[in-house]
C-alpha cells in the first residue's frame, strides 16, 4: 500500500514549542497568520514549564509558563503537533517552502483522553522518568507531568508489554494500539526555527564521577526537586533519601571547557545556581550552600544584586574549578580544588553535590533543510547572519531564528528573540502581501 | 614591587612551552595534580607567574621540580593551556639559570647550536683517532682515560658551581633561615631520590613508567662505575663482563621503549618532545647499544679490525659527557634530587 501524504497549508512553520516559539507563534497567530507548531516532545512549553523559579525575580517559573502555554494552545490561529519531527525543508521560493512533518503515533487519542490517569494506575511497567530527570519512576503510559500541554496520555512503546490493561479501563476508550505514524506535506510561506538547547551530559567527566556516585546530580535534577511538581516534595540525596546539609555547586561543568568541545560561556549557569542556593536556603533553613566558581559573570538586569543577595544570605562562593571528586563510605563527597584566592590546593566534604551543567546546541536542524544550507555558527549553533541588524535572520530568507537554537541565553532574552523572530517573520510575510 | 614582563612568554617558547596566555586562571590543574598539596600547590601559580612574567619568582621557586609530568594537568585542561609542558619547560629555564657558563640556555633554545656541537665534537674525536693511527689500543686506554677526566672535570667545573648557584638562588635568595645540621638531617632524602625518584610514585597510574625508570638509573649508574672503575672494556673478570653485558642492555632496551613512546604519543607526557628530549633517549639507547656491541667485539676478537666500532662509541660518549650531562637534560636528575633536598631543608627550617 503506498504511504498516503496528507497536505497542508499554514502562514508560518514554526519548529519547536520551547518558550521562545511559543512566544514568536503566539505574536503570529495574533496579527492573524495561520501558525503550524510542530514540537518533538510530548508537550509543549520547552524546558522552562520543567523549571521552579527564575532569575533574578524568583517568579514561579511554571506561573508565567502554563497560562502562556494554554493560550498558545487555545489560539485559534495555532494548530500544535506534538510528538512530531520535522522530517525536512525545502525552500521552492521567496515565500514558498514546503516541509514534511513525521507524527509520530501516541497510541492515545488526545481529544478523547480526559487526564484521569486510570491507566497509569493500571500499568504494571515502571521505568525511569525523563521528566522528573531519572530521579523516580513513571508507568509506560503515562502524562508526562500535571501541567503538561496537552495534557493526555502517551504509550511509550518500546517499553509497553502490549497487556492491554491501560485499555480495559479507560473510561473514555482513547488508547488506540492501532495508530500509525502518519506524514505531513506542509506548505508554508515562511519558517522560524526555535529548536532550543541540550544540556550538558556530565558522563563527559568522568572525575567528577556523575552516574557513579549517587549524590552527584545535575543542576537540572536538583530544579525538579526544587519546581512545584518535584519528585520528593522535599529536597533529598538520591543516594540514601537523607536530607543535604551541606550542598557545593560545580560551576563551568561541560562551559568554557575546550576538552569537552565547548569553549563558550552558558550565560545562564552562574545566575541559576544562585538561584537554586537561595531557594535551597529556603527549603533546608539548616544547611550551607558552597558554589564553586571560576568567575562569577551577574551581567544582567538586577543580577549583580542578586548576587549580593545570595552572598548576604550566607552562601559560600569559592574561586577554584573542582578538578575531581571522589566519594567517602557514608555517601559523601570531597571536592579538591585550588582556592585560587589563597593559592593553595585544598579539599572539602559535601554530603550532596551539584554540577551546574551547561548549554549545549540541539543538533540536527539544520540538516533537515534540503536545497539551500542553514548555516552554524563555530559553536554549532544556528548562525545569526546580520547578529547586529537583523537577529534573528538567518543563512536562508524567510527562516527566522528564535532562542537558544541561536546560541545560550536566559528566559527574558529568549523571550524577546522569539518576538525579534516574529517581527521579523511579519514583515519578511508582509513584503510578500505588497 | 613586580614588574610585569609579557615577553617572558615568548622567550619560554623556546623552551618548549605553548600557549600559556591561554590560562584563565580557574585551578584545575593543580586540584587534578596527584602531587600538589596544601604546602606546595602547582602548577597554576608557575603559570600565573609565568603569564605575568615575574622571573625572579620563578627563579627562586623548586616547584617546577617537584613536578614528574604525569599530564593529568595538560589532559583536563579546559583552556589546553599545556600546564604540564610548562612546568616541562619550567625546568628547562631553570637549568639554563642554574648554569653559569650560559651554554644549557643556548643549546636549549638553538636546535642549530646543538647540532653544531655535536658535530665539532665529532670531528675532534676522529680527528685525535687520527692522530693515535686509529691504534685500538692507545684508543681504548685514552677513551678510558677521558671517561674518568670527564666525571671529575665536569662534575668540578659545571655541576658543582651550578648546584651551588641553585642553593643561593632557592634557599639563600627566599631569606630561609636554615640551621646547618638540616642539611645533614635532611641528606637521606638526596639519595632516596637521586637513586630511587620514588616521588614519581605518587602520579597516578605511574607504577610502570616509573619502574622502567627506576631500571634505567640503576642501569645507567652501574654502567658507569663498571666502565669507569671497573674497567670494562679491558677487565678480565667474567662477572664483570657479564655486569657490564646487563646493564648496557638494560639500557639499551629501556630507552628503546621510551623513544617508541614518544614516537606514538600516547601518553600526555611524551606528545611534546623537545629536541633536548630527543637528544637524550638516543644518546643514551646509542650509548648502551655501542658499549655492548664493542664488549662483544673485544671477546670475539673482532674489534683490531673494527676500531671504527670503538669510534662511534667515542663520539656518542663525548657528546654525552660533554653536551647533554653538564648542560642537557641529564642534569634534570641532579637539579630534581636537590630540589627535593633543599624542600625538605626549607621545610625543616619552618
Amino acid at each position: 500500500m503506498p504511504e498516503s501524504i496528507k497536505t497542508l497549508e499554514y502562514d508560518v512553520l514554526v519548529i519547536g514549542g520551547g518558550i521562545a516559539g511559543g512566544e514568536s507563534a503566539l505574536n503570529l497567530a495574533d496579527i492573524g497568520y495561520k501558525v503550524l507548531l510542530v514540537e518533538r516532545d510530548l508537550t509543549i512549553g520547552g524546558k522552562m514549564i520543567l523549571l521552579s523559579k527564575v532569575f533574578p525575580t524568583l517568579d514561579c517559573a511554571a506561573c508565567i509558563t502554563t497560562p502562556k502555554v494554554s493560550e498558545i494552545a487555545r489560539h485559534p490561529n495555532i494548530t500544535i503537533f506534538t510528538g512530531a519531527e520535522t522530517e525536512k525543508v525545502t525552500k521552492l521560493g521567496e515565500h514558498r517552502f514546503e516541509a514534511v512533518i513525521r507524527q509520530k503515533p501516541r497510541y492515545v487519542n488526545v481529544s478523547d483522553c480526559t487526564g484521569c490517569q486510570l491507566c497509569e494506575e493500571a500499568c504494571p511497567v515502571s521505568v525511569s522518568d525523563q521528566y522528573q530527570y531519572g530521579m523516580v519512576g513513571r508507568k509506560a503510559v503515562y502524562i508526562p507531568f500535571s501541567i503538561a500541554s496537552p495534557r493526555a496520555a502517551a504509550i511509550d512503546i518500546e517499553n509497553c508489554t502490549l497487556c492491554g490493561a491501560c485499555e480495559r479501563v479507560c473510561p473514555t476508550q482513547c488508547i488506540d494500539f492501532t495508530q500509525t505514524e502518519e506524514r505531513f506535506l506542509v506548505k508554508v510561506k515562511s519558517v522560524v526555527v526555535a529548536t532550543g538547547f541540550e544540556l550538558f551530559d556530565p558522563l563527559k567527566i568522568p572525575r567528577y564521577g556523575f552516574g557513579q556516585y549517587k549524590n552527584v546530580i545535575t543542576s537540572m535534577q536538583m530544579e525538579r526537586q526544587l519546581a512545584p511538581t518535584r519528585p520528593y516534595n522535599t529536597i533529598l540525596r538520591p543516594g540514601d533519601g537523607k536530607m543535604p546539609d551541606n550542598i557545593a555547586y560545580v560551576l563551568c561543568t561541560g562551559s568554557r571547557d575546550k576538552t569537552v568541545g565547548n569553549p563558550i560561556c552558558s550565560q545562564v549557569c552562574c545566575m541559576y545556581s544562585i538561584k537554586q542556593a537561595q531557594l535551597l536556603m529556603g527549603a533546608l533553613p539548616m544547611a550551607d550552600i558552597t558554589i564553586y566558581y571560576l568567575h562569577i559573570r551577574a551581567f544582567g538586569k538586577g543580577f549583580n544584586e542578586f548576587y549580593a543577595q545570595a552572598q548576604d544570605m550566607g552562601v559560600e562562593f569559592v574561586k577554584g574549578k573542582v578538578g575531581k571528586i571522589t566519594e567517602k563510605e557514608n555517601g559523601n563527597l570531597i571536592l579538591r580544588y585550588e582556592d585560587i584566592e589563597a593559592g593553595q590546593v585544598k579539599e572539602a566534604e559535601h554530603d550532596m553535590v551539584v554540577l551546574s551543567v551547561g548549554v549545549l546546541p540541539n543538533r540536527g536542524i539544520s540538516e533537515t533543510f534540503e536545497n539551500q544550507k542553514l548555516e552554524l555558527d563555530p559553536f554549532n549553533f544556528i548562525n545569526q547572519t546580520d547578529i547586529l541588524a537583523s537577529p534573528a535572520k538567518t543563512s536562508i530568507e524567510g527562516v527566522f531564528v528564535a532562542g537558544t537554537a541561536s546560541g545560550p541565553m536566559d528566559i527574558p532574552d529568549s523571550i524577546l528573540s522569539g518576538g525579534a523572530a516574529s517581527a521579523e517573520t511579519t514583515s519578511y510575510l508582509r513584503r510578500a502581501v505588497s | 614591587m613586580a614588574r610585569i614582563n609579557p615577553e617572558f612568554t615568548n622567550k619560554l617558547k623556546s623552551y618548549g612551552a605553548f600557549d600559556v596566555n591561554a590560562c584563565y586562571n580557574c585551578g584545575n590543574c593543580t586540584a587534578v595534580c596527584a602531587l600538589s598539596d596544601e604546602n606546595n600547590s602547582f602548577p597554576r601559580k608557575m603559570i600565573r607567574y609565568s603569564v605575568l612574567g615575574l622571573e625572579e619568582e620563578i627563579e627562586v621557586s623548586l616547584e617546577p621540580w617537584l613536578c614528574y609530568y604525569c599530564g593529568e594537568c595538560s589532559a583536563t585542561c579546559p583552556r589546553q593551556a599545556e600546564p604540564g609542558e610548562l612546568m616541562m619547560s619550567l625546568r628547562r629555564w631553570l637549568t639554563a639559570k642554574y648554569d653559569w657558563t650560559g651554554l644549557s640556555g643556548l643549546l636549549y633554545r638553538s636546535l642549530s647550536a646543538s647540532l653544531s656541537a655535536f658535530i665539532l665534537l665529532a670531528v675532534a674525536v676522529i680527528a685525535f683517532a687520527y692522530r693515535q693511527d686509529f691504534d685500538p689500543g692507545r684508543l681504548l686506554h685514552y677513551g678510558h682515560y677521558f671517561e674518568m677526566i670527564a666525571i671529575a672535570g665536569v662534575f668540578a667545573v659545571i655541576l658543582l658551581p651550578n648546584l651551588i648557584r641553585m642553593w643561593y638562588m632557592t634557599i639563600i635568595k627566599t631569606k630561609t633561615k636554615v640551621p646547618a645540621g638540616n642539611y645533614f638531617k635532611a641528606l637521606g632524602e638526596l639519595f632516596v631520590h637521586m637513586f630511587t625518584q620514588k616521588r614519581a610514585l605518587g602520579c597516578d597510574d605511574n607504577q610502570v613508567r616509573w619502574f622502567e625508570h627506576f631500571i634505567l638509573v640503576i642501569g645507567y649508574l652501574t654502567l658507569l662505575f663498571t666502565t669507569v672503575f671497573l674497567d670494562w672494556f679491558a677487565s678480565g673478570s667474567s662477572f664483570v663482563i657479564a655486569a657490564g653485558y646487563i646493564e648496557s642492555a638494560v639500557i639499551f632496551t629501556i630507552t628503546f621503549i621510551f623513544v617508541l613512546s614518544r614516537f606514538n604519543k600516547k601518553e600526555e607526557v611524551s606528545k611534546h618532545a623537545h629536541p633536548s628530549d630527543w637528544f637524550f633517549v638516543i644518546w643514551l639507547f646509542l650509548m648502551g647499544l655501542t658499549a655492548f656491541f664493542v664488549r662483544l667485539f673485544i671477546d670475539l676478537d673482532l674489534l683490531d679490525g673494527n676500531i671504527w666500532l670503538y669510534i662511534v662509541h667515542l663520539i656518542i660518549l663525548v657528546q654525552w659527557a660533554l653536551i647533554i650531562v653538564p648542560f642537557g637534560k641529564w642534569t634534570h636528575f641532579l637539579y630534581r634530587s636537590f630540589a627535593m633536598y633543599f624542600q625538605k631543608v626549607k621545610e625543616s627550617a619552618k
